[in-house]
Parts: structure tokens; C-alpha cells; sequence
């Protein structure tokens, strides 16, 4: 059973590549569905980020709009007042945000569970509150920013299908590194702290360290998906940053499933499309948004990964017993 | 000027009082965060104001069925949802996120209801204002004011001597012990859902006249809030109170005196602060951390 998964691992990873290569060309007189495809690219990055500190190391977050924030209006920042070319800006500003991450989670790694996402969402909204009414206007406050393209090598990346393959190398880059981490003693030490952090600090993990390096390694992610949002519109304004946003990172995590590769791509993938196929209701869109959200709450709370997962484990399972019985 | 804005301030201060109240008899019920309280009140606000100028009813049989309508409501949350994923025993973050779904739900659906439009009380009362000392109050401030004290006077009431409040604190102090005692907790689970519905559709009757009455009026409400929670204790009824009008004052203040650019980042900075500094609050209600 094992060798024939094996076997069939590698022909559809080459299949997956093949196919993920080949969207500009089979989108290509259709430049809306490769936009789409960017933003899911850079949102697996941002949920990706998020699923680090909330599926693995078991801490909310009811703030990651805030870093998405940080990552966007810093990158454009450093670019306009410090003439830095954008490929450097979007990992200062990433880094930036690791930092702004880790000076929270501090002092937050001692709240429990409900007090911790208090925390965060009010982080949130302060960054919010600074984004609309900056000092100085620099962040032209609700008018909203206006930046440039990524210069990639003196490449400009300024339509979607050069933009979709730098995305898509950023992605495997970050989605490769999060498994490196997760499967390292780092990851281990996370995995611990959310089963049990009275259990893992007996064991000597030190718990406070390893909640502000989630926290730090998640805002990285995060930030650098809003660098990549804000070069990708060339216009960011408040209003992408608001606390809905880091609920729709939540929504989509928990519909995708935490703890895994593969989760938050399908939560992407499914809410984005779910939006797009809103947006022609408009008016109703926020309004079937939350019906479809606690539909799926009640209905499937183990997301949409961990139920199809949980059901093909069901149907091997059975099919083993089944050839047991023949056997025996 | 000073009295004024110490005016204002109570007001809105017992709004949030009449909120973060909801979120602390919640909590103490049934150890969860709420995301819908706020919405809630806007839901208040938009059913006494059609109450009043549609149906033409009298301002206080508007305000009882606002109020026995959120009741309602919240009674429903947890019977239908809340109970619902309780019972399959699922992670706590999910039970928060079906609240957060369901203050998208009430937010929008009363847009869809109600409009975009900004809804106004006509006068309520005879006199529009009066004067105390050497200022002019407006009568709506005056009655927002002492409504809820009274209400927070007579929920301490129900709570400490009758016989139902006292089930109520006794199911929530620990649930089997109660149930042994033959209380019924499902119902006063429901009753504590109910009551913190109940105020936050107060408080939007209250407040409606004051402010008007628009869709995301509780959604900044309703988060603020939280920080007036924080800062008395979470899950303490009278911290509640107390922080609500404490919260109420210093912003009102802070953006008179010194800059109404950042008003809204007050009560954050406070909910941080405390969530930081003092977890346990005002009143020193039982430790909230690891």
C-alpha cells in the first residue's frame, strides 16, 4: 500500500509543477484569473505565516492584518524616503515586522488563549490607528499610497504573469522553509508548547522563547505578503488593513485546516474563489460571507484539508480491513 | 467645558459599562469570549428606532421590546450555536469565529434591513434639556445615564437575592457541583447568553437617541468595550462597570483636552496596558494567565 502512494507521490508532485508553471499561459488572454491566482499566492505566504504561530505553536492571533500592515506600508516607506530598490525594502520591512512582533509577544506569551487574541486584536487596531492617522501624513492616511513594481534584477515586474512566477518562486521558497522549521527541534518545541505548555516547560523547553520566535517568524511571513500585496496593486489605502482582514487570515486557515502544507492553500484557494463568486452580489457579500462561515463552523469544524484527509484515511482504512478479512 | 465633556464621557461610559458587563457575565458562564455584543447593539438601535417611529409606540414600550428581542436573540446564540459546538467538543477558536460570523450576519443583515442611512430619534421627551449647575445637559444624556445605573443596580439585585441570580452565579462558579444541586445549568447558561443581549440591545436604545443610529455604531462599541472588561477584571460584574465609566471618562477627556486624532487608540493602548501590566484588573478578579 505504502510503496503504491509512494509511487504515485512523485508523477503528481511533476504533474502539480507542471500545471502551477503553466497558468499564465493557460489564463492568457484572461489576466483577471492570473491576479486572482498572484493573490492567492502571496496569501498562502501570509496564512502560511499565520498557521505557523496558530497551528503549530497553538497561540491566536486576531492581529496579523497589523504585520500585513507593517510588511506593505513599509516596504512602499523605505522605497519613496530612503531610495532603497523595492527587493531590499520588502525584507527590511519584513524584518522590521518581526521585531514589532516579537517586542508584542513579550509580554503577551503569559496571557492564556482568550486574553491573548484581546491582545492582538487591539495590537491590531493601534496599527491601524497609526496607518490612518500617521504623523505627518506620510502614509497619505485614507487617500491611500501609491508605490511602483518590483524591479527584479532589472527585470520590472509589472504585469501578472511575471509577477505570478516571481510569486510562485516566493511561495515555494517560504512554504519549503516552514516545513524546514517545523520539522526541526524548533517546530518540536512549538508542537509542545500547544499540547502542553505546563508539560513542555517541565520538559525544558522554554516556552516564553520559542512563543516570541513563532510570533516573530509568523509576522515575517506575514509582512512580507503585504510588501508583496502593496507592489502587486501599487495602491494600498487603510481599508485593506482593517480587523477584517485578520479574520478573513483566520477564515481561511481554519477553513483550509491547521497544521499542515497543504491547509492553507485549500483555505486560500476556497475563499478566494468563494469571494470572487460573491463579488457580483455585492451588497449581500459580507452577509453570505458570514452565513457560509458559520455554516462551515458548525458543520465541519475540522475544515475543509482535515475533513477530505480524515475521509480518504476512513476509506483506506476500510479497504485494509476489508483485505484482512479476505485474508484471514 | 470640563463638565461638559465629564458628561459625555458617563455617557458613553455606561454604554460601554452595559457591554463589557455582557462580556463578563459570559465569561464567567461559559469561559468564552464574544465577538457579537456589539452588533448586538446595533441591532437594538435599529429595532427601537423602528419600534418608535415607525409603529409610533411610546419610547419605553420601544425600549422593552428592543430589549426582550435581544434577549431573545441571545438566548438563541446559545441554544442553537454556541451550545451546538460545545457539545461536539470542538476548539474554543471556533466558537469564538462563529461569534465573529455572527456580528457579520446581525452588522450586515441590518444594512439589508435597515439601510445605510442614518437613522435619528425624533424628540423623545417634552423637555430636550436640563440644567445642572452651571451647564446644560440634554435630557437623552441624563436618561442613558441613569437607565443603566439602574439596570446595573437591578441586575445586582437579581444576581445576590433572588433565587434564579443565585443559581446563575452558582452554575457558573462551577458547573457539576451545580448540577448535583439539582440547578438546571443548561437554562441558566442560556439566561446569562439572554441577559448579556439584553444589555447590549439596551445600550443601543440608549445610546441611538444620543449618537444616531447607523450599522457599525456597535462594532467600535463593542470592541472598546473589551478594554473597559480588561480593565475591571474580566468577569467581574461591578469591574465591568466600573472600567466602562472609567474608559468612558479618560477618552472623552483625553480627546477634549488634549487630541481627538487619536481617541480611538485609547482604549487599545489601555486594554494592552492592562492585559500587560495588571491582567487581573481593577478588582482583582482571579489570575488570567498561564
Amino acid at each position: 500500500m505504502k510503496r503504491t502512494q509512494k509511487n504515485l507521490k512523485r508523477p503528481l508532485l511533476a504533474l502539480l509543477a507542471v500545471l502551477l508553471l503553466s497558468v499564465p499561459l493557460i489564463f492568457s488572454g484572461f489576466p483577471y484569473a492570473i491576479l486572482i491566482c498572484c493573490f492567492i499566492l502571496l496569501y498562502v505566504i501570509a496564512v502560511s505565516g499565520l498557521d505557523i504561530v496558530f497551528g503549530y505553536c497553538g497561540q491566536i492571533s486576531m492581529g496579523h492584518a497589523a504585520f500585513f500592515a507593517i510588511g506593505a506600508y513599509g516596504s512602499c516607506l523605505l522605497h519613496d524616503y530612503c531610495g532603497i530598490p523595492i527587493m531590499l525594502t520588502m525584507v527590511i520591512a519584513a524584518v522590521l515586522a518581526a521585531s514589532v512582533g516579537a517586542v508584542i509577544a513579550y509580554p503577551a506569551s503569559k496571557l492564556v488563549f482568550h486574553f491573548l487574541s484581546l491582545a492582538t486584536l487591539s495590537f491590531g487596531e493601534i496599527v491601524y490607528q497609526i496607518i490612518s492617522h500617521s504623523p505627518g501624513g506620510i502614509t497619505n492616511n485614507f487617500v491611500g499610497y501609491y508605490t511602483e513594481s518590483i524591479n527584479f534584477f532589472g527585470l520590472t515586474l509589472d504585469t501578472y504573469p511575471r509577477f505570478y512566477y516571481y510569486a510562485l518562486g516566493c511561495a515555494v521558497l517560504f512554504l519549503t522553509a516552514k516545513q524546514m522549521l517545523v520539522n526541526s527541534q524548533v517546530g518540536r518545541a512549538f508542537i509542545a508548547i500547544r499540547e502542553n505548555h505546563h508539560a513542555a516547560d517541565g520538559m525544558g523547553v522554554n516556552v516564553r522563547k520559542y512563543k516570541v520566535i513563532a510570533f516573530a517568524v509568523s509576522a515575517f511571513y506575514t509582512a512580507f505578503a503585504g510588501a508583496m500585496y502593496a507592489h502587486l496593486v501599487r495602491y494600498i489605502s487603510p481599508d485593506t488593513f482593517m480587523q477584517k482582514q485578520s479574520v478573513m487570515f483566520l477564515t481561511m486557515l481554519l477553513f483550509g485546516g491547521t497544521a499542515s502544507l497543504a491547509g492553507p492553500i485549500c483555505g486560500v484557494t476556497v475563499v478566494m474563489l468563494l469571494n470572487e463568486l460573491l463579488r457580483s452580489a455585492e451588497r449581500y457579500q459580507m452577509f453570505i460571507y458570514g452565513i457560509l462561515l458559520l455554516a462551515v463552523i458548525v458543520l465541519i469544524p475540522g475544515g475543509i484539508y482535515g475533513t477530505v484527509e480524515k475521509a480518504i484515511k476512513n476509506v483506506f482504512r476500510r479497504k485494509k480491513e476489508a483485505t484482512k478479512d479476505a485474508a484471514g | 467645558m470640563f463638565w461638559q465633556l465629564l458628561i459625555s464621557g458617563l455617557v458613553i461610559g455606561s454604554v460601554y459599562g452595559l457591554i463589557a458587563l455582557g462580556y463578563s457575565l459570559i465569561y464567567k458562564a461559559s469561559g468564552l469570549l464574544t465577538f457579537a455584543q456589539g452588533d448586538l447593539l446595533t441591532l437594538g438601535a435599529f429595532l427601537g428606532v423602528t419600534f418608535f417611529t415607525v409603529l409610533k409606540l411610546p419610547f419605553v414600550v420601544s425600549l422593552v421590546l428592543a430589549v426582550g428581542f435581544g434577549f431573545a436573540v441571545g438566548m438563541l446564540i446559545e441554544k442553537f450555536i454556541i451550545r451546538r459546538l460545545l457539545n461536539k467538543k470542538v476548539l474554543i477558536i471556533y466558537v469564538v469565529l462563529s461569534t465573529i460570523a455572527l456580528s457579520y450576519i446581525i452588522q450586515n443583515g441590518t444594512m439589508l434591513a435597515f439601510g445605510t442611512k442614518t437613522k435619528y430619534f425624533p424628540a423623545i421627551f417634552s423637555i430636550s434639556r436640563i440644567k445642572l449647575g452651571s451647564i446644560y445637559v440634554q435630557m437623552e444624556s441624563v436618561v442613558c445615564i441613569l437607565v443603566s445605573l439602574a439596570c446595573m443596580l437591578i441586575l445586582h439585585l437579581f444576581m445576590s437575592k433572588t433565587k434564579l441570580g443565585t443559581a446563575m452565579r452558582a452554575a457558573s462558579m462551577d458547573r457539576v457541583a451545580a448540577e448535583a444541586r439539582g440547578i438546571n445549568v443548561s437554562l441558566t447558561t442560556g439566561l446569562t447568553w439572554g441577559l448579556a443581549a439584553g444589555f447590549a440591545a439596551l445600550g443601543g436604545m440608549l445610546i441611538g437617541p444620543v449618537y444616531g443610529v447607523y450599522t457599525t455604531l456597535g462594532a467600535t462599541i463593542g470592541k472598546k468595550a473589551s478594554a473597559s472588561a480588561v480593565s475591571g477584571g474580566y468577569g467581574n460584574m461591578y469591574g465591568a462597570i466600573v472600567g466602562g465609566l472609567l474608559l468612558g471618562i479618560i477618552e472623552t477627556l483625553v480627546a477634549g483636552f488634549l487630541s481627538s486624532e487619536y481617541k480611538d487608540m485609547i482604549s487599545y493602548i489601555i486594554l494592552l496596558l492592562f492585559l500587560f501590566l495588571r491582567p487581573t484588573g481593577i478588582f482583582n478578579e482571579r489570575a488570567l494567565q498561564d
